[in-house]
């Protein structure tokens, strides 16, 4: 019986580690040759016949700095993003402690309305957001791009931080309330300092899908002014080559290694938030 | 005398006009009321501003013929239109077949490979490998594939020196072979998405039940069957939802990598939207077809999102 069992486990234990190993060969095989493309001269990418070891060269990081303006494209990023998340969070937080805290009529129906904005396809929305923006004067610029991010995050922000509110106990806010504290200290105070990990979680998906925004950015950036990096990507073009793929795959690159760092960090809180919080993590 | 001190008895003897604590504590009471909705207005007003507003403005665009110059009404041409454009259809066929074959490969896989890596004691390595592609930018993720298949026709050559084939594969000239690079470049993208909350909820559920199974003698598969996914039923609808409406919006692997082409074999409904409206600068054709898409949305999140998340109460 003993012995039964112990082979059965180690059968498993083979297969286990196979398909592990292999899915994760999968996984990290592009991001190598990434990596491989992006360290390589130019003239090696498209030739008739691949070449498989390349001949290392920064080509690629000496034409992003010299000859676009990357460092334009990289300030655009940052600050419609973290403008964006800032947005967010002065909106979310009072919404989601109203959606998790007090019980009023047409509650639901306000958090399904919030709810429901995730699953609108940007498409639908693309054209006349197009339009309003150009009515305003705002094409072309980080502002827009700021509000549209925060629009696109504000429902899972919202939902993050309420699942996170929703697990803080009445007592504690019980407590605060017949030492005299009202509702926006409690919040100030109380709610937001337990539920920081949930905040933090939040401000790093919403930065996720904004780096990664393409169709909006894609409409409203019109000129390097506003490019943010997933869309100069697409505008990196050489001439009669085409794409300049060796600097697609450096930028690609270098924006993965910080977001990668970060979500290293609260990946234990991701499942979560990416969830929106149906999930406890 | 302060009208702000409530305590003060003199105060409820204040001139006609100034307010009483009776009236203070009413108007209090009403504040409270609406206290609530104060704090959830500013959010949902701006969500109102960036969907409510360009769904209205979608709905009214839609009766026009808006090409260059003035709006021409046109009642309902569009939408017959609509109805008899073979490439709307296709659209949707499209969007339909490639997200369901994208999203049940990836289900698929993350449970198996979520079942495996839970009860693994490198659990958080395996995690944070597998989230790795999920962290690059879809924008940058779609030019890779695009210059692997197509451009640099690595994939053909490595097929080539293995004896598989002889000759280049002309990924661009068949339908399927498209298809498929776009289904295999959302699988490596977005696979992570449901490995990590699956494993989530295999973490979550009660180890000694499961404990006890196998002490009974269960098999692997049985546990997994008759006890794990029951438990997981919830949590792999919610996953499914959000990554299915993800995937019906596909946009960038189809605009970098095949542009709607072969045919328009692996044009979607997102893409069909930006193209009749930014290329052709036919909006309130475009606009129709969105409408078309907001209502299928709207059902949709009636039926499913409500009972997944709003009801859940969670």
């Amino acid at each position: 019986m003993a012995s039964v069992r112990r082979k059965r486990r180690g059968e498993s234990l083979t297969l286990r580690y196979a398909i592990l190993g292999a899915w994760a060969l999968f996984c990290l095989m592009p991001v190598l040759w990434f990596l491989s493309i992006g360290l390589r001269p130019r003239t090696e990418i498209i030739t008739p016949q691949p070449i498989y070891w390349p001949t290392f060269s920064l080509d690629a990081w000496h034409m992003i700095w010299e000859d676009w303006p990357m460092a334009k494209y990289l300030r655009n990023s940052v600050l419609a993003i973290i403008g964006s998340v800032l947005i967010d969070l002065v909106l979310a937080i009072p919404a989601a402690y109203s959606l998790s805290r007090y019980t009023y009529r047409g509650r639901d129906d306000i958090g399904f309305y919030i709810l429901s904005t995730r699953m609108m396809a940007p498409a639908i929305v693309a054209i006349p957001i197009f339009f309003l923006f150009r009515n305003a004067g705002l094409l072309d610029s980080v502002w827009a791009l700021m509000l549209i991010y925060a629009a696109i995050n504000l429902s899972f922000v919202t939902w993050i931080i309420r699942s996170y509110m929703m697990d803080i106990p009445k007592e504690l806010e019980d407590a605060a309330r017949t030492d005299g504290a009202g509702d926006l200290r409690i919040l100030w105070e109380i709610i937001i300092p337990a539920i920081l990990p949930g905040i933090i979680t939040a401000s790093v998906i919403a930065m996720i899908f904004a780096i990664n925004e393409f169709l909006f950015t894609l409409l409203i950036a019109s000129t390097p002014d506003a490019y943010t990096m997933s869309v100069a990507l697409a505008n990196f073009t050489g001439g009669s080559d085409g794409l300049i793929y060796n600097a697609i795959a450096l930028v690609a690159f270098l924006a993965f290694v910080p977001v990668f760092l970060v979500v290293v960090l609260i990946q234990k809180h991701l499942s979560r938030g990416l969830t929106m919080g149906a999930v406890k993590g | 005398m302060s009208t702000s001190n409530l305590s003060d008895p003199g105060a409820a003897q204040s001139a006609p006009g100034q307010p009483t604590p009776r009236t203070y504590k009413r108007r209090s009471k009403r504040l409270k009321a609406w206290f609530p909705y104060l704090l959830v207005a500013p959010a949902v007003l701006y969500l109102m501003m960036i969907t409510l507003y360009p769904g209205v403005y979608a709905i009214v665009q839609s009766f026009y013929a808006v090409k260059f110059g003035p709006w021409q009404p046109v009642g309902f041409d569009n939408y017959a239109r609509l109805f008899n454009d073979y490439q709307f259809w296709g659209a949707l066929w499209n969007t339909f077949v490639m997200g369901s074959i994208a999203l049940t490969l990836q289900c698929v896989i993350a449970l198996t490979l979520a079942f495996y890596a839970y009860r693994d004691p490198w659990v958080t390595g395996w995690r944070i490998i597998f989230l790795v592609p999920m962290l690059f930018m879809p924008s940058a993720v779609a030019f890779t594939y695009k210059l692997f298949f197509l451009d640099a026709r690595v994939f053909a050559d490595l097929l080539m020196r293995i004896g598989l084939i002889d000759g280049n594969i002309a990924f661009q000239s068949s339908i399927w072979m498209s298809r498929s690079i776009l289904i295999l470049a959302d699988v490596w993208q977005w696979t992570p998405f449901l490995f990590i909350i699956f494993v989530a909820a295999l973490q979550g559920q009660d180890e000694e039940v499961e404990e006890a199974a196998r002490l009974d003698g269960a098999s692997w598969y049985q546990i997994f069957w008759n006890i794990s996914l029951p438990i997981m039923k919830p949590v792999i609808a919610v996953a499914l939802i959000l990554r299915g409406i993800d995937i019906t919006t596909m946009f960038t692997n189809v605009f970098v990598i095949t542009k709607g082409g072969p045919a328009f074999g692996t044009e979607t409904i997102s893409y069909f939207i930006y193209r009749t409206g930014f290329k052709f600068f036919d909006f309130g054709y475009a606009s129709s077809a969105s409408v078309i898409m907001l209502i299928l949305t709207i059902i949709v999140a009636q039926f499913v999102v409500k009972r997944a998340f709003v009801s859940a109460k969670v």
